[in-house]
C-alpha cells in the first residue's frame, strides 16, 4: 500500500527567497534523483509553485510524492542522503514561518515534513497495489549495448 | 561527566538503570497513570523519586526495591516548565503518540489490535506517566507499589488498570524457566552491546541515549530546552502484548501431525520444530543457524551467526520472528543500518497449566530505543511486512510469531524451506494482540530531580 505526503510550505517574498523557490523547481528532478532512486520505496515525486493571486511571483511550494509503506521510519534515509537533504533544507531555508526546531538534525526534518503535510493515507487513489521494489523486479532494466551492423 | 578521545561520555548516576542494565529483581509491577495537574503531577515524582534506581553498579548492596520513571510527551508538558514552543523541539512521533496516523502506518494495529480497543494509550485514555518497580520479594513489591499508588492518590492522579477489565495491575509472571516467556521461549537473549567506540555501530549506546550526536539512529531532541531536558534519556515504547497461549499450542499440535509425516520424524518432534521455525531459535535458545536439527545447549546463548548464508531459508525461515526482528548481515534492499532495540519485557498472567488463574497472559514489552521512528516503527514495520529484503520470497510476507494477520494487504502464509519440500502454512492466526501503548521518555535523574522541585 502507498501512503502519500503533500508538503505543503509557503515561502517569503523576498527576491532572493522567489529565486530560490524557482531554483528548487527548475533543478528538482535533477537533484533527488540519486536520492529517490536509492530509497526504492518512492513511485513519483513532484515540486510544483503556487503562484501569489496577484500572478506574480510564488506563494508556496509544494511538493507531492507517494510511497510504499510508512513514512516516518524512512525520513532517515532522506535526511542521510546529502542531495535530498539539500533539497529539503532549501526548502525550509525559504518557508515563511522559519521551521521550529530548525532543520538541521533528523528531528528537526522529521518535524518539519509531519507538521507541513497535508494528506492522510485515506486520501490517496491507487490503481494497483504493487511497490516500487516489486514492479522494479517484474521489469528488468535490459543492458543496452553498442549496435554493429 | 568525563571525556573519552575528546568525547564527552555520560556519567551512569545520571541515567535511569533499565537502560543499560537488565533488572534481575524477581518481582515488578508496571502502573500507568494520567496526570490531573501540575503541583499533583510534582507531588508525585518528587515523592517517588527517592526509589529511582540509576545505571551507577549498586555493588553488593543490591536495592531490595527500586524504581524507573517514563513520561509521555503529554505528561511532560503537563509536569515541566518546557512552554508549547519548547514542546515543538521533540519528535513528532513522540509528540503524536503510539495511536496516531503516522505511527499506526509501522504499527498497523487494526482488528483486534484497534487503538479504540486499547486498555491504556489511545485518545480517551491518555498517558502521562508509567512507574516501573521492582522489588526482590512479593512482600518489598507490595510495599513499593503501594507508596507509589499513595503518592498517586495524593497528586490526584487516575491510574489505568490493564488487565481483566480493567480490575488488575500489570504485575510480572515469573515464569519458569528464569526469563522465558509466554509461548516457552528463552527471551532477552540478544542485546546491543551499548559500547562507546563507534557511534554509526547500530549497537553503540550513542544510539540510545539523547544528546551525543552525531550516530547512526539521530536521537533527539538534541536543540533548545527540550534538548537539555531530554540529554541523558532514552525512549520506551511500552507495549502490552497479550499471547494466545490455546491458540499457540493448539497451532503447534495440530500441524505437528502432518508435519511429522512430511519430515519423517514424530509429531513431538515436529511440534518442537515448528516452535523453533517460527521464532529462529529452539525454545531453549539454539539459534536454527547454528543448531539447525535440534536443541543444543552450548548454543543457547548464542548470539555470533548471521543469515547471509541461508539464502534458501532452509535452515531458518525468512519469516522466523528473530530473522525478521534482527536480520544481522542480511543482504537488505534498503539503505542505512540494521536497527537494534534494548528489550527489558517480561511475561505477565500465569499459564494456562495454572488451572486457578483465569486472566489474561501476554508480555509487558519495554522497547527502548532513542528514535522511535527510525528503530521502533522501522523495525515493526518489518515484522507487519516483510519487504526489506529482496531474498525474502513473499514482500507482502510477515513475521511469523506476532505480526498483525488483520492487515488488508497481507500475505498470511507461512513458507518452512525443507529438504523433502516446503511445508506451506497458509492462513497463519493471529497469536498476537495489542492491548495497550504508550511511548515514554526515561529521563535521566537530573531531570526528574528538578520536575520535584
Ligand atoms: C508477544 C510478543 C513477542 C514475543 C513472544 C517475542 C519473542 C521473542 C523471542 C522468543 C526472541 C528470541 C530470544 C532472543 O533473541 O532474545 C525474540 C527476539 C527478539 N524480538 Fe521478540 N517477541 C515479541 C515481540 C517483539 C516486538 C514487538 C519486537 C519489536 C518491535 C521484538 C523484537 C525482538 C528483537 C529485536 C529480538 C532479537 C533478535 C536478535 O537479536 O536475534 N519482539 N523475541
Amino acid at each position: 500500500m502507498a501512503n502519500p505526503l503533500t508538503l505543503y510550505v509557503p515561502i517569503k517574498q523576498d527576491a532572493i527567497s522567489q529565486a530560490g523557490a524557482q531554483l528548487a523547481y527548475e533543478t528538482f528532478v535533477k537533484s533527488v534523483k540519486t536520492g529517490l532512486d536509492a530509497s526504492g520505496i518512492v513511485h513519483y515525486a513532484r515540486l510544483a509553485l503556487i503562484p501569489n493571486a496577484s500572478g506574480q511571483g510564488t506563494y508556496a511550494i509544494l511538493l507531492i510524492t507517494a510511497f510504499d509503506g510508512p513514512m516516518n521510519p524512512y525520513l532517515s534515509f532522506f535526511w542521510t542522503n546529502p542531495n535530498t537533504q539539500k533539497a529539503f533544507a532549501g526548502i525550509a531555508q525559504v518557508a515563511l514561518n522559519p521551521p521550529v526546531p530548525p532543520v538541521t538534525d533528523l528531528t528537526g526534518f522529521e518535524n518539519f515534513i509531519n507538521e507541513n503535510n497535508l494528506s492522510q493515507p485515506a486520501d490517496l487513489y491507487q490503481a494497483y497495489p504493487q511497490t516500487v521494489k516489486e514492479i522494479e523486479a517484474a521489469f528488468p532494466h535490459k543492458t543496452v549495448l553498442p549496435k554493429h551492423k | 561527566m568525563s571525556t573519552i578521545n575528546d568525547v564527552t561520555v555520560p556519567d551512569k548516576s545520571n541515567i535511569q538503570g533499565m537502560i543499560l542494565r537488565g533488572f534481575t529483581h524477581p518481582y515488578s509491577c508496571h502502573m500507568v497513570f494520567k496526570f490531573k495537574d501540575q503541583p499533583g503531577a510534582k507531588s508525585f515524582i518528587k515523592a517517588i523519586f527517592p526509589y529511582v534506581q540509576s545505571a551507577e553498579s549498586w555493588g553488593d548492596e543490591k536495592p531490595d526495591l527500586m524504581l524507573n520513571i517514563g513520561l509521555t510527551c503529554s505528561g511532560i508538558a503537563m509536569v515541566s516548565n518546557l512552554n508549547a514552543t519548547d514542546m515543538k523541539y521533540f519528535p513528532w512521533t513522540f509528540q503524536k503518540g503510539p495511536a496516531s496516523g503516522g505511527s499506526q502506518q509501522s504499527l498497523n494495529d487494526c482488528g483486534p489490535s484497534d487503538p479504540s480497543k486499547w486498555a491504556f494509550g489511545n485518545t480517551t485514555q491518555q498517558v502521562d506517566c508509567v512507574v516501573h518497580t521492582y522489588a526482590m520479594s512479593p512482600q518489598m513489591l507490595k510495599q513499593l507499589v503501594s507508596i507509589v499508588s499513595n503518592a498517586a492518590t495524593a497528586g490526584g492522579l487516575t491510574e489505568y488498570l490493564p488487565l481483566d477489565e480493567g480490575t488488575k495491575r500489570l504485575e510480572e509472571y515469573a515464569l519458569i524457566p528464569r526469563n522465558s516467556i509466554h509461548f516457552g521461549y528463552l527471551d532477552g537473549i540478544d542485546q546491543p552491546k551499548l559500547g562507546w567506540t563507534n557511534p554509526m555501530d547500530p549497537s553503540d549506546l550513542r544510539n540510545f541515549l539523547i544528546g551525543y550526536p552525531p550516530s547512526a539512529f539521530s536521537p533527539g531532541p538534541t536543540l533548545g530546552d527540550a534538548g537539555t531536558f531530554a540529554k541523558d534519556g532514552c525512549y520506551n515504547a511500552f507495549r502490552i502484548l497479550l499471547q494466545d497461549v490455546e491458540l499457540f499450542d493448539n497451532f503447534l499440535s495440530t500441524n505437528a501431525e502432518n508435519i511429522a509425516k512430511t519430515i519423517g520424524q514424530t509429531p513431538k518432534y515436529a511440534k518442537e520444530w515448528l516452535a523453533a521455525k517460527l521464532n529462529g531459535r529452539w525454545i531453549n535458545g539454539s539459534p536454527l543457524e547454528l543448531s539447525p536439527d535440534e536443541p543444543d545447549p552450548k548454543t543457547s546463548h548464542s548470539t555470533k551467526f548471521g543469515y547471509a548464508g541461508d539464502t534458501s531459508g532452509m535452515k531458518c525461515p525468512f519469516a522466523a520472528h528473530s530473522r525478521v526482528a534482527n536480520p544481522r548481515d542480511e543482504k537488505l534492499s534498503e539503505q542505512g543500518p540494521v536497527p537494534r532495540l534494548i528489550r527489558r519485557g517480561m511475561a505477565y498472567g500465569a499459564p494456562p497449566l495454572i488451572n486457578s488463574y483465569k486472566g489474561e497472559r501476554g508480555l509487558i514489552g519495554l522497547f527502548l530505543c532513542g528514535s522511535l521512528p527510525t528503530q521502533f516503527e522501522l523495525l515493526y514495520s518489518w515484522i507487519n511486512t516483510t519487504n526489506f529484503s529482496a531474498v525474502f520470497p513473499s514482500q507482502n510476507g510477515q513475521d511469523a510469531l506476532i505480526a498483525n494477520r488483520s492487515m488488508e494487504t497481507a500475505d498470511t502464509s507461512f513458507t518452512i524451506p525443507t529438504d523433502k519440500g516446503p511445508v506451506v502454512i497458509k492462513d497463519m492466526p493471529q497469536f498476537v494482540v495489542t492491548r495497550g501503548t504508550a511511548y515514554c521518555l526515561l529521563p535521566s535523574l537530573s531531570t526528574l530531580k528538578s520536575l520535584a522541585e
